[in-house]
Parts: C-alpha cells; structure tokens; sequence
C-alpha cells in the first residue's frame, strides 16, 4: 500500500510539473488550477503513506535504479523520514489550496504556469531528499531543490531588490551544497559507502571533518547564525505561499538531514551536542532580537524563523549531549521536542506567511507601520494570524507551547543528573532560552498590535478588505492543525508509543476555557451596565488620529535601547538654534542606524577579501603572450626542480 | 674509425660551442649575427650528430646530421636574413622581464639545477658523468634557455630564433637520451621552416600592400615606423 500510495504521488506530482510548463507560454488558469489540484491530490497521498508508516512502524524501501555498481538510487520512508514527508505534505496542501486564487493577483500572466510547474518541482525534490536511502540521491535531490527554490525566489525578477536577494540566495544555498558534498565525499573515504548507514569505522579520521562539513551545510540551509542572512532578503522577495513553503518546510529538511546523519550515520560525541546547542542557542536570541526591529512584516517573519529553528538545534543538541551522557530517556524527550517543533514551527509559520500574504495583497505594503485597523477590515484573516502569533509565542494550549515545554522538560530534569560543567552549561541555556520565549511573545504582540488594531495608517490599509474563501481556507486548516497538535498532544504521543511527562492539554485547554467563561461570566454580571457618557480631558486633541497612536517603532524602542549593544545603535540627534542660548530652534536631524553587525562585520569583509583575491589571480591573465611563456618557463623549472627533488 | 675518446673530447668541446652561441643568442643586442650564431649552432649540432656516428654507427644520425644542416644551418638562416634584410632591424635593445646580464646568470643557475636534477634521476651516472649525462644536461639547458629568449624579448623575430633554439635543445636531449624516432625528427624541422615562411609572409606581407601591413608590423614589434620599407 505505502509503496503505491508513494509512487502515485509522486508521479501526480510530475504531472503537476509537467504540465504548466508546457503551457508556460499561455496565461492558463485552468492549467495552474490542474497543477495545483495535482499538489493537493499529492499531499493527500504522501500524508496517507506517511501516516501509516509512522502508526505500523516498518520502514518501506523502493529500489529505483542502480547506475553502477557502488551508486543506487533507492528510496526508503521510515519513521523518521515519514514524519518529515507527513511535514512536507501538510504544508504544501494547505499552500496549494491558497495559491489557487492567491496566484491569480500575481502579475506576469503566462509566468504564473512556471510559477505553479517549479513550486511542484520544489516539493517533489523535498519530498525525495527525505526518503533518499543513499548520499547519492540525497544531494543529488538536494541540489534540485536548491535550484528549484532559487528560480521560485527569482519570479519578480524584474525588481532589483529581488535579483539582489536571489543572487544572494544563490550564493549561500550552493555554498550549502558544496558543504553537504564535501561531507558526503569524506563520508566515502572514510567508509567506503554511499548508503545512509551506520559508520563500521568510527576511528577513521575522516570522520570529524565529513560532521563538521555537514553540520554547516545543513547549518547554512536551515538559516543558523552566522549563515542566516539570506532569510531575511529571500522571503520578503518570494511570494507568499513560496516564502511559506521555504521557511516552513525547506528549513526542516536542513533539520531533517542533521537528525538523520546523527542518528544513523554517526555516533556523536559530546562536543557536538555542545557545539549545536551553542549554535541553536546563539541563533535563538539573536534571530528573534533581529526580529523585534524588523518593520518588513516577512522580514519579520523570516527572522523568527532563525529563533525557531534555533530552538530546535537547542533540542538536537541537547539530546546529543543527553545520550553522550547516557540518559536516553531524557535525550529522546529532547529529541522527540525538537521534532515536534519542527512539526509545529511549519505549521504555524506558514500560517502567518500565508496570512500575512493575504495582508501584503490586502494593503499593497510589506511595511506595518503602513498598517493598522485590520482585524475590523479582515477579520478572519486576522483571527488566523493571531491563531498563529500565539502559537509561535509559545501560549498554552496551542502546539508552541508544547514542544517548547518538551524541551525545557528535558533540560530542567536532566540539571541534576549530570556534572557542574554540564550544569552551567544547561543553566545558560536554558535563561537564554527563557528569554527569547519572552522576546517572540513580545515580538508578535508588536506585529499583531500594529498590523491589526488601532487605527488604519495607510489609505492603502483604510480600504483594505477581506481576502477570497480559498485564502482563508488554506490557513484556516493550518490554524486547526495548530490548536489539535497542541490540545491534543498528550493523546498523539501516547498514539505513537511514547509516555512523555507532559500535562494533559485538553484539561489545560478545558481549564483554560472554563477560567475564561468564569471571570468573563464574573465580570458580566457584577459591573453596572449603565452607559455613562462625560468629556475627558485629550491633550487639547480633538480627536485620535492614526498618528498619535503606538506605532511598531514605538513598541519596539525600548528593546532596541536595552539590546543597543547587539544593534549596534547609533542615535543621531543634531539640533541648530537661531540663537546662542538655543532658545529658538531653526533645524536639526534625528535618526536611528542600526548596523547589520553580520553583514558588516562577517559577510562583507569576506566579499572583499575574495574580491581581492580573485583581482590578484586575474592579473596574471594580462594578455601578455611574454607573461605566459615565463609561466610555462617557470612551470618547466619547477617540475625539474620537483622531479629531481623527489627521485 | 676514430679513436672513441678522441671524439669523446670533441663533442665535449662541441657541447661548450653550443653553450657558448646560446649565451651569445641570449646577451646579443645585435640581429644581423644573431641568425649567423644560429646557423653555427645547427652546424654544431651537424658536428656533434656526425662524431655520435663515428662512436654508435647509427645511420639515422647521419639522417639527422643531414637534414639539420640542409634545414637549420641553410635554408631558416636564409629565410631569417631575407626577412632581416626586407625589414631593415638591426638592433633588439627591448627586453621583458629579463635584461641579457640577469638571463646569463640565470641560465648559468639553471644549468646547475639541472645538472643536480638529472644526477638524481640519473643515478647510473653518478659515478663519473657520461657524454650522455653532459649531452642531457646541456640538450636541456638549451631548451629553456631558448624558452628564456621567447619571453625575454621583444621583437618576434629574436621569439622565432629562441624557438629555434629550443628545437636545437630537443634535438640535442633526443640524440642523447631518449632517440626520437627519425620522421618524428623530420617533421620538427617540417614545422620549423614552415614556421618561419610563415613569419616572413607576415612580416613582408606578400599577399597585400605594405600600407596594410604598417600597423600589423608595428603590433608584432618588427617595425618602428620611421626608416622606409621597399
């Protein structure tokens, strides 16, 4: 069953591929709707098989074709590989159903069909780089979902902020490939294999170099600091339902790989757990402090995405560290939190793409300064995005806030089983870990705050109006997902097999609900109803104007202060006076910079110095027919010196 | 027959005329002898060719001995000074990288390099050098000594006798040490004259006007521009 359920999904697939890019030349809605309906039908497919595999526990393996001897191509889909295919197909249903008429808004008519065509390309290769069994086929599919991805990011290509971040993109997302090759090339001189399987020879010394080469690769694809910075320039360019599907499900693939390659290729040592718990916690506080100053409602966005996925390399990590340690139990609670919220981060980040695509359309602006007075203009887009604002601000009962929980269930246990370096090490983390749980609840009330409520800041946001039923339906079933994952978590662990110490949510949820009725019930019944009208004193205002409200920059302000140092935050405020006890003021200038301490720092000192290098290594390309008789004059009396040397 | 070591101690003053004309070929500012030097070291080669008879008996030394002279020490030479004569140069004073005093203690250097280089790949001779260790040694000495003069100057006539040089050395280190088959010999020098036919049409310019050579002359640095070209 599982392995005809996978075959015909994938070869819906291909015909969702196929076929808008024969029509590429046409503005065909019909095709797209074909395509779109072959990404769903897929989805429905691959989460079937999924969902199988992972209830009966027996992996499935399909053998597709065997070049050489020492190369297969071969496909296998156990438990793990099918949680993350359930992953991908779930996030890309609820994102086919929205790009119906969400597609349909975009310009550039015969496009939108390649739009559709490359978007099944992309999940097809994700889909195949999870159920890879060989290194071969892993970066083979690897590399077609870079490419993919890379011409999805591309679409308005005709903006030149958009060919900026592409181009960006492409740099780090090869330089990402190029790092899973080189693991995957040490990992065959070290064992001789190209199969996913465990290492006979641990004390080969290829080892530690194919881990750390796959570690940044996988580091680089998921977004961890220092590599981050394509997310914030690759999202806001790409439409919504891709941004949605890149940061929702690319990234767990780059998650995937990193779980698979630790759990059944190598057997880490301490060190690693420390060294992807320093990077996911690292990438935690820094992603979503760079989140709060975000304005750019997907660059936002994209930066909690680099917190998120922070907090699963913290649960990674800590397993590692746990199972290097040998408490297993304690390692798999970790693990399984990880998982879990890469489950849940998918979930509720695509909704608040999806979402927050639906607003960008809505109001023509990505900025949410321009923003504002929403929810009464859109009011289930905007229940939706708050759905997902307290999902991902971790609020019980939603999905958030049990994988989080899991997590830091398995570093508070495990606090006083292991030894003082441990301790301090866990204790670190885990106050960091704390924070940033505050910042993002903090960094989605600014954004929900500021989109939604008050008043309208734009006339753009002043005539905004709802969106169309299939962009509400899409988020709609992914805000489902969020609230059962989360209420139902209990049952759906115990349903897999596994007693976790975690309270039951529905009773969470059903005391939550129950408070809730009691003090609103209370409230109701013991304040006077009588309406009760007087003048109040408004600053001398006539009445509240969009302008005198609490803005994103406003909200944000003090945290920008407090965290001056990781900004680097330079205030400018230069005031010139008439007169010389500056009483009459004539002008002035007042500013915020905040450097882009990574990009100035990191990235364009590395820019300049290959830029340097590559100008020196031109410079022997002069033209000079001389130069290059001298170079072969020289290379002949190297290799006799060389040859004499060595004989 | 001659007695052996007698034409041992022939080639070996042989050997130091080639190094002699190559440095000369290397540190001569003056064209007009340049192609003279060239043609005395082809006939060297004819000489040192003919005395390897005397010892080995080999006819396909005489071969070589006498295509070398009907090729290099008569027919290029000719070519060459036709060409000289058409283009009125006499002097070469411009150089690239290398002036004449640093490319003879540079080839003197190399020379040792190589000397300690073969002695190592060579270790058969370690004792006492053989005449085929010294005609190894000097073959390629020869040969980048002429690479020296491609890339040292800059007039394309002294690049073309720099690459004739360089032949000169392969012939050398083939005679010596590895044999090259007779036609394989034959066919250098093919190419060799060709390549110098093709280096006078292009510098006379026998399928054009001199007018629309003016320029190509100048780019090829074989005409300054200020005597008159018949």
């Amino acid at each position: 069953m599982v392995p005809f359920l996978l075959s015909a999904a994938l070869l819906v697939l291909v015909i969702g591929i196929l076929a808008p890019l024969a029509a590429a030349g046409r503005d065909m809605r019909s095709v797209r709707i074909l395509s779109l309906a072959c990404t769903a039908l897929s989805s429905l497919a691959l989460a079937a098989a999924s969902l199988i595999v992972l209830l009966d526990g027996d992996p499935v393996t399909i053998f597709l074709c065997q070049p050489t001897p020492a190369i297969g191509i071969v496909f296998s889909l156990d438990r793990l590989a099918a949680f993350f295919t359930l992953l991908i197909a779930g996030i890309s249903g609820c994102v086919a159903v929205y790009s119906v008429e969400y597609f349909d808004h975009l310009s550039g008519n015969g496009r939108r069909n390649v739009l559709c065509g490359a978007m099944n390309l992309f999940i097809l290769a994700m889909v195949l780089v999870v159920a890879s069994a060989t290194t071969v086929s892993f970066v083979f599919f690897w590399e077609l979902m870079a490419a993919s991805s890379f011409f999805l990011v591309m679409y308005e290509y005709a903006n030149g902020e958009t060919r900026r971040a592409g181009v960006f993109y492409f740099i780090m997302t090869q330089l990402s490939t190029l790092f899973v090759f080189l693991g995957i090339i040490a990992l065959f001189a070290g064992t001789g294999s190209f199969a996913i399987s465990p290492i006979i020879l641990s004390s080969s010394p290829l080892i530690l170099p194919a881990f750390l080469a796959l570690f940044t690769g996988f580091s680089i694809k998921a977004g961890i600091i220092p590599f981050h910075k394509w997310l914030p320039y690759a999202h806001p360019a790409s439409p919504s339902p891709i941004s949605a599907l890149m940061s929702g499900v690319m990234l767990k693939v780059a998650v995937y790989g990193l779980i698979r390659f630790l759990l059944d290729v190598f057997a880490p040592e301490f060190w690693w757990g420390v060294l992807i718990l320093a990077a996911g916690t690292v990438s935690a506080v820094l992603g979503i402090i760079y989140a709060l100053k975000e304005h750019d409602i997907k660059g936002m966005l994209a930066c909690s995405s680099i917190e998120n996925v922070g907090i699963i390399f913290i649960g990674i990590g800590l397993s590692v560290i746990l199972n290097a340690l040998n408490l297993p139990a304690l390692a798999t609670l970790s693990l399984l939190g990880a998982l879990f919220h890469s489950l849940n981060h998918a979930l509720f980040k695509s909704l608040l793409f999806l979402s927050s695509g639906s607003v960008v359309h809505a109001t023509h602006t990505r900025d949410i300064e321009h923003m504002g007075g929403l929810a009464r203009r859109m009011p289930y887009t905007s229940a939706l995005f708050f759905i997902g604002a307290a999902a991902i601000a971790a609020l019980p009962p939603l999905n958030g806030f049990v994988s989080e929980l899991m997590i830091f269930v398995a570093m508070f246990s495990s606090i006083p089983l292991v030894d003082p370096f441990v301790k301090v090490l866990l204790f670190v983390t885990l106050a960091l870990f704390a924070l940033t749980s505050a910042l993002s609840a903090a960094c989605f009330v600014k954004a929900f705050g500021s989109v939604f409520l008050a008043l309208p800041r734009s006339p753009e946001s002043e005539d905004a109006t709802e969106v169309s039923s299939l962009m509400i339906v899409g988020p709609a079933i992914l805000a489902a997902g969020c609230i059962i994952l989360g209420i139902f978590s209990f049952q759906i662990f115990s349903l897999a097999g596994f007693n976790l110490p975690l309270p039951d949510m529905f009773l969470v949820g059903v005391l939550l609900c129950g408070t809730t009725v009691l003090v609103y019930g209370f409230l109701y019944f013991t304040t006077p109803h009588a309406h009760r009208v007087s003048p109040t004193w408004g600053c001398g205002a006539s009445a509240q104007k969009p302008g005198s409200e609490y803005t994103g920059f406003g909200f944000s302000e003090p945290i920008v202060t407090i965290f001056s140092s990781v900004y680097r935050t330079k205030k400018k405020n230069v005031r010139h006076f008439y007169d010389a006890k500056e009483c009459l003021f004539s002008d002035g200038i007042a500013g915020i910079d905040l450097i882009k301490v990574f990009e100035e720092y990191l990235y364009i000192p590395i820019a300049k110095a290959a830029c340097r290098t590559s100008a020196a290594i031109a410079r022997f390309q002069n033209g000079c027919l001389d130069t290059y008789l001298l170079y072969v004059f020289v290379t002949v009396v190297a290799i006799i010196v060389f040859l004499g040397w060595s004989a | 027959m001659m007695d052996a070591a007698l034409v041992e101690s022939i080639i070996r003053i042989l050997f130091a005329g080639v190094i002699i004309t190559a440095a000369y070929i290397i540190s001569t500012r003056n064209l007009l002898s340049l192609v003279s030097v060239y043609a005395l070291q082809s006939a060297t080669l004819v000489g040192i060719a003919l005395c390897l008879y005397t010892i080995e008996g080999a006819v396909v030394l005489l071969g070589i001995a006498l295509v070398t002279f009907a090729s290099k020490v008569l027919i290029i030479p000719y070519f060459i000074a036709t060409i000289q004569e058409r283009i009125r140069i006499k002097r070469d004073i411009e150089f690239h990288y290398l002036n004449p005093t640093t490319s003879l203690f540079l080839s003197m250097a190399l020379m040792l390099v190589i000397y300690m280089a073969l002695s190592s790949i060579m270790p058969n001779v370690s004792g006492k050098p053989t005449l085929f260790f010294f005609g190894a040694v000097v073959g390629l000495s020869l040969v980048l000594m002429g690479m020296m003069v491609t890339f040292s100057r800059k007039r394309a006539i002294t690049k073309v006798l720099g690459y004739l040089t360089m032949e000169n050395g392969v012939l050398l280190f083939g005679m010596f040490v590895t044999e090259l088959p007779f036609i394989i010999e034959f066919l250098i020098v093919i190419d060799l004259i060709i390549l110098v036919i093709l280096t006078a049409i292009l510098t006379v310019g026998i399928d054009s006007t001199l007018e629309e050579y003016h320029n190509r002359l100048h780019r090829f640095y074989l005409w300054e521009g200020t005597e008159d070209v018949p």
